[in-house]
């Protein structure tokens, strides 16, 4: 296994930029998830770390060595790609040694390497089968398997869950995450779904148009969420992201929007931030926002609104929620048994609040 | 209901009925001047031009074929044919894999207008291009030789080939050679172990077009081969219609011999180009 190290890369297909000067280390044994919306540069980051992509700039290195230039095949990387990529005319068996017989690996070699591995992907009965005669979730732990026996230094995932459907996604989800803890590889793993960044990574970085937004643990960057992009991408149902003005008056705070005012708790914005006039943007995640709940410690006065859309989705329900002039997303651990057009009162929570710069869109709040 | 279904059944049946006559009538076309064939070269020296319709005529005998095989030197020429048609196959699809995987996978200047150059060539006449050809073997000193025709015939069934295998390559998707390239291929390694494989079905099909057309053809070797020993079977076989006599029982004896190895070519590979159709799903 070995480290990664990403140092200013950039990339421009013909005169457009589709990485703008990307840094990122990852770490020995860790597993980094890139996550971010399509056309975001994630994809063509990986692919130069395969060699698969050239270079416009920039430095890569696996374990300190040099690898940009080089061709893919003297990189000692394995790659699972998104369409699983295995070769139709070969049986999973050859598929899965192909590697090694190139490399001229001595037979014995091969069918312990390829043994164990289809024990681990159990794919002990499917070895003799032609990738034509499989089911989407057996093709994806092949091409897994293709990529263990190799014994690389860095496992490369290419949105390997996409074509499968919901429930084998999860399974397989729950496969990787168990098979990184047996392997304790170097993991580079790209996807637009940040549930899976969120399950998989020990740290996630997040792209957006060429640029890395944010890099580290899932938790930290739920919680802190240094951009307004990271906190409307990160987190399932999306943050609720506010557009607003603040006011100060004598040491109070407060955000108004024209529909609703809410007086800001002291140490929600360092000081020299709360500036009057100031354009911001208040975030407040779906499970933040309280419904018809009463007034307690943390908590934001009541807000009037009226319930437009309700989603019931078995263990939790969604309630679109209009107060004044703003829609507000309240998620809920329960069932809530009200019609639509019926008053409901609100309250945010102000421990999980974030406020960000309207104009920059960079993290105010601590 | 019960009566709609019979009615949709009797229509069935009645479409099964048409398209199978259709296809019998159309079978019938291509078989009968075949049989036609043979049965002339089954009938003795004084029924070639009796009106007879019958496949076996009386007094059938195999004296044409052994006449043809003894008096003539048509072993010889079905060998250099074979020889000329072989090495024809295996030369235009060589060429044409390897410049139809450039054309599929590399973008370069001249990419679009170099497939349509080809395409455009095949529409000039074959009548057109012998002068040419004839002047530029002769300028190699190829006149009469195996060689001169190998070229000749290779270089002028490329296009068609090149846009065959063009069209197929491009099915195949590329993460399968990138696939081969990260396990450790070279970019030619990847080309021959996983993107030739593939192909098999459009291999064969290139390799059956250049086979049938080499083997068939006439014109060209008209003008580049003047020995009898060089000749093609298609030479040989006119040179047995002389100013007054026409040996027409040598000449149906020959043309059925000819037929063998196209047909074990085409049965060979049409193993190939069936699966071909069912090869389909590379993809999820």
């Amino acid at each position: 296994m070995a480290s990664v190290s990403f140092k200013d890369i950039t990339k421009s297909f013909k005169d457009t930029p589709v990485l703008k000067g990307v840094s990122l280390d990852i770490e020995d044994h860790e597993f980094m998830v890139i996550v971010g919306p399509s056309g975001c540069g994630k994809t063509t980051l990986l692919r130069m770390l395969a060699g698969l992509e050239e270079v416009s700039s920039g430095e890569i290195t696996i374990g300190g060595a040099r690898v940009d230039g080089l061709p893919p095949s003297r990189r000692e990387i394995a790659m699972v790609f998104q369409d699983y990529a295995l070769y139709p005319h070969m049986t999973v068996e050859e598929n899965m040694s192909f590697s090694l017989r190139l490399r001229k690996f001595p037979p014995a070699e091969i069918a312990s390497r390829v043994a164990e591995a289809a024990g681990i992907l159990q794919l002990g009965d499917l070895l003799k089968r032609m990738p034509r005669q499989l089911s989407g979730g057996q093709r994806q732990r092949v091409a897994i398997g293709r990529a263990i026996v190799r014994k690389p230094k860095v496992f490369l995932f290419d949105e390997p869950l996409s074509n499968l459907d919901a429930k084998l996604r999860e399974e397989m989800r729950v496969e990787i995450s168990k098979l990184y803890r047996r392997l304790n590889a170097t993991i580079l793993y790209v996807t637009h779904d940040q549930v899976e960044a969120m399950t998989l990574a020990t740290r996630i970085a997040v792209m957006d148009r060429g640029v890395i937004q944010q890099v580290g643990a899932p938790m930290e960057v739920y919680r802190r969420p240094r951009n307004m992009f990271v906190a409307g991408f990160i987190g399932s149902p999306a943050m609720n992201l506010l557009p607003g003005r603040l006011s100060v008056s004598g040491g109070g705070v407060v955000f108004g929007n024209g529909s609703m005012e809410l007086a800001l708790p002291r140490g929600l914005l360092p000081e020299q931030e709360a500036r009057d006039g100031r354009e911001v943007v208040l975030g407040v995640r779906p499970e933040n926002v309280a419904v018809e709940s009463p007034a307690g410690d943390g908590l934001s006065d009541e807000l009037k609104g009226e319930l437009e859309a309700r989603e019931l989705l078995g263990h939790r329900e969604n309630l679109y929620v209009k107060a004044g002039g703003t829609r507000l997303l309240a998620a809920m651990d329960r069932f809530f048994d009200r019609a639509p057009g019926s008053a409901v009162g609100l309250r945010l929570n102000y421990r999980d609040m974030h406020v960000f710069d309207k104009a920059g869109g960079l993290r105010l709040s601590a | 209901m019960h009566d709609g279904k019979r009615a949709r059944g009797m229509k069935g049946t009645a479409r099964n009925l048409l398209i199978h006559l259709a296809v019998i009538a159309a079978a019938f076309v291509c078989v009968y001047p075949l049989l036609r064939m043979f049965s002339v070269s089954l009938r003795p020296g004084d029924k070639l031009f009796s009106a007879d319709l019958s496949l076996i005529p009386a007094g059938a005998s195999f004296r044409a074929y052994s006449d043809l095989l003894r008096d003539t030197m048509f072993l010889r020429w079905l060998w250099n044919s074979l020889v000329i048609t072989t090495a024809t196959s295996f030369m235009g699809v060589s060429l044409a894999s390897t410049a139809a995987y450039a054309f599929s996978r590399f973008r370069f200047p001249g990419r679009r207008s170099g497939m349509l150059l080809l395409l455009a060539s095949q529409m000039i006449p074959a009548g057109m291009l012998i002068l040419p050809l004839f002047l530029m073997i002769m300028k190699m000193g190829l006149m009469n030789t195996y060689l001169g025709m190998i070229i000749a015939y290779s270089v002028s069934s490329l296009p068609f080939s090149i846009w065959i295998l063009k069209g197929y390559y491009d099915t195949i998707p590329r993460s399968l050679e990138e696939a081969a390239l990260v396990d450790g291929t070279s970019r030619v390694g990847a080309f021959w172990r996983v993107v030739l494989p593939l192909s098999t079905p459009a291999l064969s099909i290139a390799f059956l077009f250049n086979f049938t057309a080499a083997w068939n053809e006439y014109l060209v070797a008209r003008v580049v081969l003047f020995s009898a020993k060089q000749y093609t079977w298609t030479l040989g076989l006119f040179e047995l219609q002389g100013q007054y006599i026409t040996q027409w029982g040598m000449f149906a004896a020959g043309s059925m011999l000819v037929t063998l190895p196209v047909l074990a070519v085409f049965l060979y590979s049409s193993k190939w180009l069936i699966s071909g159709l069912t090869l389909g799903g590379i993809k999820g």
